[in-house]
């Protein structure tokens, strides 16, 4: 009976899924249909070979990066072109953040491995966007504006602080892997909750809510009943949590936006410094919605999985430790494979 | 229940996806790029010329500590220094030049006669690479474009390739990226003239350039 159900709930939700990115992706390509790229679409030109969403983005990012180059020149003798700055860099910020390079990956996988609430990820992903765009600000000010550098040596600057972050990603990465390895470990070992246990989760599982409670008595039922994986609420939402928290913002807001440290010497050499500052921040807040958006959409796509595996009954314990092991190997990998060269894609680029 | 467990978590891979499968490269830098076949006078091709324009924000973060005479102005020597780190860094990156004759592929020398010129708040980065050995194919493909997509070239819109001293019915057909912008578009049908070119297209971002000779 239980079988059926929880088999008939996937189901639906599989299909609803599915449904519902396909809508999107749909409407999307309405969207590029009547209005591609600021115009009609020119009768009879082939579509376009990078379609749907990622072409669109990639489409909107080059558009507004140019606009951001010109709009500072405007702003030398219209000071009112600042707030088209603005507006042009946080759409920048929102659309760039879509590309690698801005935590995305590290943020959600962290927030899926570790057992971490919406609300946290929102936080993580802004205090980490702004160490970024605080961390540009510093090497332009101290390489170009004090110290008169040349670009190769900023950028040099930029590569080493790349490389380091990766190390970092990967320390953490491994430190997520140790920390939840044991987790996973613990819930194969047991072979079935205790009855009075699963009774509570059973109930549990019925409502919506955003924290495990299977999760709340860690250390006292560590030794018997396996249940032990990870810190009681009040212990994330301490100063210990955050401690751990601040980890993850340091990991993803060391390395800084080469985009942003693009205008910023541009707005230097235009003499508008400041207005480059303050477009790196409000681009850096635009990114922050876009790793947020996907932080919470990571979190929450966790919940669901929690809720349909019946996360109260041991094998729905072991999916969810599985799922968080998963993730923190996905830290490791992720952080690894930037350091050595296997994921290419966003290594800065000095000329 | 372990099927609806095996399904879940699918789903939750399948959605994690989603939200990482946006995770595709962003150019920070974009060239718009003029490039010359060279031949010896055997008819072989020797080597490739290219003149790279950076795009203006670019030109002024390269232009950065540079010092000059005069504010603004910057002279071919003032440069030099900035063109030979620019050389020596492309280097690390096989010069985002990637060359076939015939099929086979062929390596370059290190680039000469390099040097920068500023113009209209922009930078052009003029050097030739010489093949390492001198081919006669039948057809030679020239791409240019950044496996990393850090860069995003493009051909220039105006006489995009010249074939220099090249033998008699030498032809010459462009690919340019399609990108999704419309302008892309428009200029693939004016360039290509039809020639079956929209069959296939090669690397996503790659600027195709093939040379078919008798």
């Amino acid at each position: 009976m239980r079988f059926k159900s929880g088999f008939a709930r996937t189901l639906a939700l599989g299909v609803a899924a599915v449904a519902v990115a396909l809508a999107f992706d749909g409407a999307v390509h309405l969207l590029m249909a009547q209005n591609p790229f600021g115009g009609p679409r020119p009768p009879g030109a082939a579509e376009p070979q990078i379609g749907g969403i990622v072409g669109w983005i990639l489409a909107r990012q080059s558009e507004f990066y140019r606009e951001i180059s010109a709009t500072i020149r405007a702003a030398k003798s219209d000071g009112s072109a600042v707030w088209t700055l603005l507006a042009i860099s946080f759409a920048y910020g929102i659309f760039h953040a879509a590309g690698p390079g801005h935590g995305k990956a590290v943020i959600s996988s962290y927030l899926v491995a570790s057992q971490e609430t919406a609300r946290r990820g929102i936080v993580l992903s802004f205090a980490s966007a702004l160490m970024q765009s605080l961390v540009a600000v510093v090497i332009v000010a101290i390489c170009a504006w004090l110290l008169n550098a040349t670009a190769s040596t900023m950028c040099n600057a930029e590569k080493t602080i790349e490389i380091a972050s990766y190390a970092l990603i990967a320390a953490f990465g491994a430190r997520l892997v140790w920390t939840k390895g044991g987790g996973f470990i613990r819930a194969l070992q047991v072979q079935r909750p205790v009855p009075a246990m699963a009774a509570a989760q059973q109930h549990h599982r019925d409502h919506s809510h955003d924290h495990d409670h299977d999760d709340d008595h860690d250390h006292v039922h560590d030794a018997h009943d396996g249940h032990s994986h990870g810190p009681v609420p009040s212990e994330l939402e301490g100063p210990g949590g955050w401690r751990r928290g601040l980890a993850a913002i340091l990991t993803v807001g060391v390395r800084p936006c080469s985009g942003a440290i693009l205008v910023l010497v541009f707005a230097l050499a235009q003499g508008l410094f400041w207005a480059g500052i303050a477009a790196t921040f409000v681009m850096g807040l635009g990114t922050a919605i876009t790793v947020a958006t996907i932080a919470v959409i990571a979190v929450s796509a966790k919940d669901v999985a929690r809720w349909l595996s019946g996360a109260g009954e041991g094998g729905g314990t072991l999916v969810m430790r599985g799922i968080e092991f998963g993730a923190a190997g996905l830290v490791l990998l992720l952080g690894a494979g930037l350091l050595f060269g296997y994921i290419a894609a966003e290594r800065v680029t000095c000329l | 229940m372990s099927i609806a467990r095996c399904l879940s978590s699918l789903l939750l891979a399948g959605l994690l996806m989603a939200g990482s499968g946006v995770a595709q490269a962003h150019p920070h830098v974009w060239i718009t790029a003029v490039s010359e076949l060279l031949y010896a006078p055997d008819g072989s091709i020797s080597g490739v010329r290219h003149a790279w324009t950076f795009d203006d924000m670019f030109s002024t973060y390269a232009l950065q500590g540079i010092e000059t005479k005069q504010k603004g102005v910057y002279s071919r020597e003032e440069l030099g220094s900035l063109a030979q780190t620019n050389v020596e860094s492309l280097h690390e990156f096989a010069f985002f030049t990637f060359a076939k004759a015939d099929g086979k592929k062929q390596k370059f020398n290190e680039p000469v006669d390099y040097y920068l010129e500023y113009k209209d708040t922009a930078l052009t980065l003029h050097f030739t690479l010489p093949l390492k050995t001198p081919v006669k194919p039948k057809e030679l493909v020239l791409e240019v474009f950044d496996p990393a997509f850090f860069i995003d070239f493009k051909l220039a819109e105006k006489d995009p390739v010249k074939l220099v001293g090249a033998p008699e019915g030498c032809q010459m057909k462009l690919q340019r990226p399609s990108d999704g912008t419309a302008s892309a578009q428009k200029l693939n049908e004016q360039t290509f003239m039809g020639d079956g070119a929209n069959a296939n297209y090669g690397a996503m971002f790659a600027n195709k350039i093939t040379v078919d000779c008798p």
